[in-house]
């Protein structure tokens, strides 16, 4: 039972990673910066709740401030430039930030122990789950707590004004500008939320791996963040769930018994899934199908 | 006739009643679970481990397996799980072996693992306030320093680097004493590298070496151009690497191409293992290594002829898997444990007890001491590659 508790804290902590790289997504911009914020929320979180002896919830919420502030700050210069220049300015950030932390030594002495990062070799003991009494379900419904309202405030933006206009900048930029949408603050706002949405992942991340190092923060990550939404489709936030359960469900731990072959099905079966479902593995059509079967009344009188 | 009958119905009955238990008993099996890399840049340590284990289980099994608390006698089974080298992936693995039966797990390959298993698992036995995993893991390869006092749950079978390099560089300022410099190198980027040249740097400059600079790279680097010029530059009597075997052979052989020649060269406990030799054997010629690990006394020998029937190599990790293995059958007979599903908590908190208890046990090159902080003190020597293959050295009296 443990391990599908720590499975579904994997999987809740991976879809807000998808989730901030799904904001982002919406206005048509591939970002592979979600690493870099993600590193600062882990970073922040672990500092305050251990070296400040900061209750978890401020700590979290102020790792998403700071991570959108940083977001904000980048997103302004990060996003006069588009598609692939866009793609390398974003990972030429999270670049910036793994290496900061690769450096980043802040240690104090507690005992016979030195806690804090310190550089290369990480930053450890972040045990704020285990020492306060956590089980691994608290923890889980905690991590789902949080992923629900974040899911919840996404489902509701997206089908706000708001939502339109990001859709609209995404689809078009041009005629979005024609109808007097300011496209900077469109970007700029859907990666501070997206920053926000990464550092609060980061800062749970860092809680429940209880080490975090710099290498964790690296491309890969970045990579993976942009997958989930790409792969689960931008139609509605499910789509990112459905990724992540997907790829860390199904791809990473259900095919463990495979051994060696793990990895060669891995990207296989992940360059199947974009080619049999290329607008998502949950798109527009498939989600008009499920509102069909399980509420038939309301799409006739919708229609 | 029908009372003959119903006497060899009853007869059959009974046999095929009492087939399945006897059966059982016969092939009672107690499943020990290893987990490490097994892909990315340094699988082939995950390799050696998982051959290792189950070489020993062989052995093991070959003398009729071990003694369980009931008296029966079960045969040991491997199982080895890859986690990547990924501390979440770890986490996982750990989780899923801890939801079986298993009472112990062995591993992990990599010390980043290691920081984050151990951190999950609860730091104080008996404290209630901590809600951390109570399953033992004995590592066999993650190497850097200190990493079991994370946890009482969390025990290893590995070398202290501190003392192999300690003893290295001092019996370096005695066989060389015209050697005053020395110039480091180091993966950064890896935990137990970046550790173990801290150990390296400071254990030099303490016995009087003058460290010239020190050059950095990456564990998935393949160009070594820029850091080998400053080495050059620095012409430094010694050249110590602490790096792992893929790119201490790029180092090297960028050091061959510069025409970096210098009068001693050190490397990390990692790299005397057979992969350097495949990789740059020329290159490597006369790197000298401490290592708990060499074919020179017979059960040595005959564990690494039992690892490579299993398509292994025996190293200085691998080897301490293969330790453990028999550690854990000893631990299992003194500590009686059952091996039973209903007795899977009791039979963790045995074995965490027993092997926490141990103050010595047997390793292939000798006795192997244990600290109270649940780390080994091995026995040591120093290798060196010449023509192609690891030779002894020096043995230092310990």
């Amino acid at each position: 039972m443990d391990f599908y508790l720590g499975l579904i804290q994997i999987i809740g902590v991976h879809t807000l990673l998808g989730l901030s790289a799904y904001c982002v997504l919406l206005t048509g911009q591939v970002s592979l910066a979600q690493a870099g914020f993600f590193a600062i929320g882990a970073y922040l979180a672990g500092m305050l709740t251990v070296l400040a002896q900061w209750p978890l919830i401020p700590a979290l919420a102020l790792a998403g401030v700071v991570s959108a502030a940083v977001a904000c700050a980048i997103g302004f210069p990060a996003l006069r430039v588009k598609g692939l220049m866009l793609v390398v300015a974003t990972v030429a950030f999270g670049e910036a930030v793994r290496l900061f932390f690769f450096n980043f030594t802040y240690q104090i002495q507690a005992g016979a122990l030195h806690l804090g990062p310190h550089g290369a070799e990480g930053f450890r003991q972040i045990r704020y789950f285990p020492e306060n009494g956590w089980s691994t379900l608290d923890v889980v419904l905690f991590i789902w707590v949080v992923v629900a309202l974040v899911m919840a405030g996404l489902w509701w933006l997206d089908r706000s004004r708001v939502g339109a206009v990001l859709r609209a900048v995404g689809e078009d930029e041009l005629a979005a500008q024609s109808v007097g949408i300011n496209i900077t603050a469109v970007k700029v706002s859907a990666m501070t939320v997206g920053g926000f949405i990464a550092g609060i992942g980061g800062g749970i991340f860092a809680h429940y791996t209880t080490h975090i190092e710099h290498a964790q923060f690296g491309v890969v990550l970045a990579t993976f963040a942009i997958a989930y939404p790409i792969l689960g489709g931008l139609s509605n936030v499910f789509g990112t769930l459905l990724a992540v359960i997907f790829i860390q469900g199904f791809l990473i731990e259900g095919l463990r018994f495979m051994g060696d072959w793990r990895n060669l099905l891995f990207g296989g079966l992940i360059v199947l899934a974009m080619n049999v479902r290329p607008r998502g593995l949950l798109d527009a059509g498939t989600t008009r199908a499920l509102k069909r079967l399980f509420s038939p009344g309301r799409e006739q009188s919708g229609a | 006739m029908r009372r003959l009958h119903s006497a060899l119905a009853v007869l059959l009955a009974g046999s095929m009643l009492s087939l399945p238990g006897s059966l059982a008993a016969q092939e009672r099996t107690v499943k020990i679970t290893g987990f490490g890399a097994k892909s990315g840049v340094v699988r082939v340590f995950g390799i050696n481990s998982e051959a290792a284990m189950k070489a020993a289980a062989e052995e093991i099994n070959k003398k009729g397996g071990v003694t369980l608390g009931d008296n029966t006698k079960a045969k040991l089974v491997v199982e080895f799980l890859d986690d990547r080298c990924n501390a979440e992936e770890g986490i996982s693995v750990v989780r899923r072996i801890a939801s079986t039966d298993a009472f112990v797990a062995v591993g992990p390959t990599c010390s980043n693992v290691a920081e984050s298993l151990f951190g999950i698992l609860q730091k104080k036995v008996g404290d209630a306030s901590d809600s951390g995993l109570q399953f033992p893991i004995f590592a066999d390869v993650a190497a850097k320093g200190g990493l079991a006092k994370i946890s009482e749950w969390a025990f290893r079978n590995v070398p202290s680097e501190f003392e192999m390099y300690k003893s290295l560089i001092a019996w370096v300022r005695k066989e060389h004493p015209g050697l005053k410099t020395m110039y480091g190198g180091v993966e950064k980027d890896f935990a137990h590298s970046n550790a173990t040249y801290g150990v390296m740097k400071g254990q030099a400059e303490g016995a009087g070496l003058q460290v010239l600079g020190t050059a950095e790279w990456l564990l998935n680097d393949t160009s070594f151009s820029t850091q080998v010029r400053d080495m050059k530059r620095a012409n430094a009597d010694i050249v110590a690497i602490s790096a792992h075997p893929f790119t201490t052979c790029g180092v090297l052989k960028e050091m061959a191409r510069q025409g970096v020649k210098p009068k001693l060269l050190i490397g990390l406990t990692s790299s005397s293992s057979i992969e350097t030799l495949q990789g740059c054997a020329r290159q490597a010629e006369g790197i000298i290594i401490p290592t708990s690990f060499a074919p020179v006394t017979p059960e040595a020998k005959a564990a690494a002829d039992q690892v490579a029937k299993f398509g292994g190599s025996a190293d200085l990790h691998s080897a301490a898997a293969y330790e453990i293995m028999f550690i854990l059958k000893d631990v299992i007979e003194s500590q009686k444990i059952m091996a039973k599903p209903d007795t899977v908590q009791a039979d963790r908190e045995k074995m965490r007890k027993g092997l926490a208890a141990l103050t010595e046990t047997k390793g292939l090159l000798g006795k192997v001491g244990r600290t109270a902080d649940r780390e080994a003190i091995k026995p040591y020597l120093y290798v060196h590659a010449k023509d192609g293959s690891w030779q002894v050295l020096h043995r230092p009296a310990l």
